[in-house]
């Protein structure tokens, strides 16, 4: 009852002009509550495919994928995203914050899509918790790597999410950020009780999770 | 659909729309412009004729010159049916008639053909006679032989205030200047008239057809009365009398109404033109703007945002904008109110005020927001083409216009919904529609013409001239503007070039009439006893002078065998005119020369005693007359029955003599006439207006080149406006054309960065854009050319029935100079692009 997702024989192949090629084959994976994953592996390994499966941003082309005992892959694209916009949230290794919007705006954006109640107000008070409180108004533009990678955080939990989807965060970031993001990301799960998928090349923060997972050519080893 | 109509949803969706807006208005400033400028024209079309109208509604007891009019024509009428009228009614009496007047000076006198109203002294019954000095206007009636005249012929004179003029043979005094009339459409709206007493037709010899006699009586309802009531009453009294018509206010001015009709239409569909060439434009730009914000869009797909949730906040940007512009359009369409009242003040007396109407503010409003959904639906559905998976791969792929077969039925929907706009309740929706078909034909050629180009460019084998090299792949290549740049500018470019082909064939089939064919005057009014007097007059002045005189009698059709033709004719039939009212006929021994026999033997000589009726082939197509039908007529009262022997080819456009009925003149001659005389001088200078008039002073003589000069004043200042509405077509669609390149630009930048890198000169880099844009603006002109010859040849001959002529010098002159203007705009907008900075964009910044 304590399961939060789970992936049974999910496989992805993309076609193409000349032969099939297996992305990810035969993945099997149980998520509890609070639980914190890494996923490492090579390049092209299909780590990205997995979480973008998970998120429901992909569609896998067989198998099946239940978020809090509901199977994903037999909903439409707007149910999906009904599911992720309440209890999913993404982080990107590239931060992607909308680059017109101020960063309390791109907070505020998720906390107003759950129509959640003073959302510029708990927008500021999230900056504010990851260090940000001279830059509410400040565009993506003007901010540094590490502090649009922070925002970026804010607005993936924002809206409490059960699960946290982790793309390389600090991929794009130096270690000393590293270290500041990936500490923010764990002691938010732990405080907060939220789960994590993290997925990286650096093993000092795949350490970091309970459970480590390691996938090669498409299959969890 | 369900989730988009949530309350605070929408909420959400209005709020970012309007963020994005304020924050992105300027990448989508060429939508606003080109949206603005197109809604303003119609906005200014719309407003003007809007207020036109409301001048004339307003003031249409002031036009017509009373609550009703008893118009007789060209007789007195029944005196006794019109006093019954004025037993319960205020009636003031009024005649129309034509005539000279001239100056009565020691030498150098002048004469003008002149339509003389006299009038009692209840007129008018309702608005004013502006005129100078004050109290002129009494004077015209207080005083015999005083006459007030228009400006014009004030100016054209050379007159002065209590100067004498000959009205006739009688010496009038010259008492007063008219600047203006309320009753408009009783007169002739652009030629010369006078006022005078009601006593002056007593003065006056006028019993001749060339004084176009007509009498009126108009009649004021007493305060309180009821209208309709006192209408039935009058209709009751009339009911009877079969040579009356009743005007009423509606009907005043019906004229200069379906002038306004007709020419609103036209601009309208012109308007709606530069709309859909800025539709193109809009879609284009909203493409890039789509692409630029590609990441932002799947950054909320990953949020949670629905499709269907983006996809309305860009439709709500744009209803946003549309708003904003469709008020501020329309709001300043009301600053050209005054500029066109200016000019309808002097040349019609009409004083037209800014008038708010929001059923025209809902019209403009709705006009523009079916062009932005049409356009923007492909646009806006290829949001459904950006993935958030794309934010894991790091890759953004360019959207393109996405059709689903949904969305082409919609949009053609939407397309009909707007040509119905425009279709229904104009002028002429016949015409409406053809011109919708004509240019969505013109759309597709225009289209498959840049695909054809396309395929020819990319089938050339390669060339090593590199300027050349790069021009050919720059059109060819997939984000080409090359499609958008052909349909916009050959729109525009055909549009401009038909016009100018149209406006220059009819000036010159009215200026050609005047030197080669048309006679230099027109004499009308010459009695049977005053013929040789005036042969002699004539002759004296010039012995070389083609004189055609020939005989005239009115004539009226009151059935068309044995039914009256008004019964089953309808007043919208072209020759409705010949049955109207009566007409001036005449006789030929011989079939006249500009008149061939198209069916039927010219007259039958045994049948002296017989009427017989050549009449005029086009006449009796539209009346459905075959050879041996019988029409009777009226002549002076008498009705006679003739038969119809042949049909002419008659063209009324040599403006020699031509009639719509001849009649065998063994038959004619026999019955009262006068003449009608034309005259064609070896030199026009050597004829005397005066020494004829002093001869013959009823006649009435008509300058036809004064009547040319101003239609074709007239013409000259319709097409003015024609042209400058088109030229604003052609602006538009270079704003899309520099916003194309626009949108280009980023790949324009990064493209010369790299020909720059690998050492192309500037010039190499201007030359192959100037080579890009021959290719694209020859084939466009060639097309467009083809289209505009089709068109206004069309136009031409069928609409105005005259003979259509190529003109290459307009073709030429034109075509060149939109080429430069376009080479030129191109050549300023890629001007940016030429110095690309190394730095930021090796760094991808």
């Amino acid at each position: 009852m304590n399961t939060l997702l789970k992936l049974k024989k999910v496989n992805l192949k993309y076609q193409t002009d000349k032969d099939t090629i297996k992305v990810l084959n035969n993945i099997d994976l149980i998520t509890k509550k609070k639980d914190t994953i890494s996923i490492m592996g090579e390049s092209g390994s299909g780590k990205t495919s997995l979480v973008m499966l998970i998120g429901g941003l992909e569609k896998a082309t067989s198998g099946k994928i239940f978020f809090q005992n509901q199977d994903i892959t037999a909903l439409s694209e707007d149910e999906v995203s009904e599911i992720r916009r309440k209890h999913i949230g993404i982080v990107f290794q590239s931060f992607y914050l909308i680059p017109n919007y101020t960063a309390v705006e791109n907070v505020a954006l998720t906390l107003e899509l759950n129509k959640f109640k003073n959302p510029q107000q708990q927008a500021k008070e999230l900056l504010d918790r990851f260090g940000l409180k001279n830059r509410f108004n400040n565009l993506p533009s003007q901010l540094s790597g590490g502090e649009q990678q922070r925002v970026a955080i804010a607005r993936a939990i924002a809206m409490k999410p059960d699960l946290i989807l982790a793309d390389e965060p600090t991929g794009n970031l130096d270690s000393k950020n590293s270290v500041m993001i990936s500490n923010i990301l764990f002691k938010y799960v732990k405080e907060e009780g939220s789960s994590l998928i993290i997925v990286t090349h650096d093993s000092k923060l795949a350490n970091k999770a309970k459970r480590k997972i390691k996938i090669k050519d498409g299959k969890i080893v | 659909m369900e989730k988009l109509f949530k309350v605070s949803e929408l909420n959400l969706i209005l709020k970012y729309a309007l963020i994005d807006l304020v924050r992105n208005y300027r990448k989508i400033f060429s939508i606003i412009l080109t949206l603005f400028i197109s809604l303003f024209i119609l906005s200014a079309i719309l407003t003007i004729e809007n207020s036109l109208k409301k001048e004339l509604n307003d003031n249409a007891k002031a036009l017509l010159g009373g609550d009703l009019e008893i118009d007789y024509h060209s007789v007195e009428g029944n005196l006794e049916l019109v006093n019954k009228v004025k037993e319960f009614t205020t009636i003031s009496n009024m005649v129309e008639f034509s005539t000279m007047i001239s100056t009565t000076r020691e030498d150098n006198n002048q004469s003008l053909f002149t339509r003389i109203k006299t009038v009692d002294e209840k007129y008018p019954l309702y608005g004013t006679v502006v005129h100078e000095p004050e109290g002129a206007i009494n004077q015209i009636h207080n005083e015999p032989y005083t006459i007030l005249v228009n400006e014009n012929i004030f100016k054209t004179l050379s007159l002065t205030i209590n100067e004498e003029i000959k009205v006739q043979n009688q010496i009038f005094k010259v008492v007063g200047v008219i600047k203006s009339v309320p009753d408009v459409s009783g007169f002739i709206v652009f030629g010369d008239f006078a006022l005078a007493g009601k006593e002056t037709l007593d003065l006056l010899k006028l019993n001749t057809l060339g004084s176009f006699l007509h009498y009126e009586y108009k009649v004021k309802f007493n305060e309180g009365d009821n209208t309709n009531a006192i209408r039935k009453r009058i209709q009751d009294i009339f009911i009877n009398d079969t040579k009356v018509r009743l005007r009423y206010p509606e009907n005043s001015a019906s004229g200069l109404r379906r002038v306004i009709d007709n020419f609103s239409q036209f601009l309208s569909l012109i308007s709606i033109s530069a709309m859909l060439i800025a539709g193109i434009g809009i879609a284009n730009t909203l493409l890039s703007f789509i692409n630029q914000s590609n990441m932002s869009i799947a950054v909320k797909k990953a949020l949670g945002f629905f499709s269907l949730n983006i996809k309305t906040i860009y439709y709500c940007q744009l209803l946003i904008l549309l708003t904003f512009i469709s008020i501020a359009a329309y709001g300043l369409s009301f600053l050209l109110v005054p500029m066109a009242d200016t000019y309808l003040s002097k040349g019609l007396g009409l004083n037209i005020k800014p008038l708010f109407s929001i059923f025209t503010f809902i019209k403009i409003f709705l006009v523009g927001l079916l062009v932005l959904v049409i356009f923007s639906i492909p646009t806006i559905n290829a949001i459904d083409q950006v993935k958030a998976s794309n934010l894991f791969r790091n890759v953004f792929q360019n959207l393109q216009f996405y059709y689903s077969k949904k969305s082409i039925f919609v949009s053609l929907l939407f397309l009909s919904v707007l040509i119905l706009l425009f279709v229904i309740g104009s002028a002429r929706p016949l015409y409406s529609l053809f011109y919708f078909g004509a240019f969505f034909l013109c759309l597709i050629v225009f289209f498959l013409l840049s695909k054809f180009i396309i395929f020819l460019l990319k089938s050339l084998k390669s060339t090593s001239n590199i300027p050349l090299k790069v021009s050919i792949k720059n059109i060819t290549q997939t984000k080409s503007i090359m499609p958008i740049t052909i349909m916009s500018l050959g729109l525009g470019v055909t549009l401009l070039l038909t016009l100018a082909l149209v406006g220059t064939n009819f000036k010159r089939e009215v200026a050609k009439s005047i030197p080669e064919i048309a006679p230099d005057y027109f004499f009308i009014g010459i009695q049977s006893t005053d013929r040789d007097t005036f042969e002699e007059t004539i002759l004296s002045m010039d012995n070389n002078v083609r004189l055609e005189i020939v005989p005239i009698i009115s004539s009226g059709i009151v059935k068309i065998n044995g039914v009256d033709p008004k019964s089953y004719i309808k007043r919208d039939n072209d020759s409705y005119w010949v049955i109207g009212s009566d007409r001036r006929s005449s006789w030929s021994d011989e079939v006249p020369e500009d008149n061939p026999i198209t069916e039927g033997k010219w007259w039958d000589l045994d049948q002296p005693n017989k009427l017989q009726i050549s009449l005029d082939a086009k006449v009796a197509k539209d009346f459905n007359i075959k050879i041996g039908d019988i029409f009777t007529l009226s002549i002076y009262g008498r009705k006679i029955e003739g038969e119809i022997v042949n049909f002419r080819e008659v063209d009324y456009r040599d403006l020699s003599i031509n009639f719509a009925m001849l009649f065998n003149p063994q038959f004619a001659n026999t019955i009262p006439h006068e003449y009608l005389a034309t005259a064609k001088f070896e030199n026009p200078t050597k004829f005397k207006e005066t020494v004829m008039l002093d001869n013959l002073p009823s006649l009435s003589i008509i300058k036809i080149a004064d009547y040319l000069t101003k239609v074709t004043d007239i013409l000259n200042k319709v097409f003015i406006a024609i042209i400058l509405i088109s030229t604003i077509t052609i602006i538009i669609g270079l704003i899309v054309i520099s916003s194309a390149i626009i949108v280009q630009g980023k790949v324009k930048e990064f493209q010369n960065l790299v020909f720059k890198i690998l050492g192309f000169s500037k010039k190499e880099i201007v030359l192959s854009s100037i080579i890009e844009f021959i290719l694209i603006f020859f084939s466009v002109i060639l097309i467009a050319v083809l289209f505009a010859v089709i068109g206004s040849y069309y136009v031409i001959e069928h609409i105005f029935e005259l003979i259509w002529q190529f003109d290459l010098k307009v073709l030429f002159n034109l075509g060149l100079s939109i080429g430069l203007v376009t080479l030129v705009l191109i050549m300023l907008t890629n001007l940016k692009y030429l110095n690309p900075k190394v730095y930021p964009l090796i760094r991808n910044q």
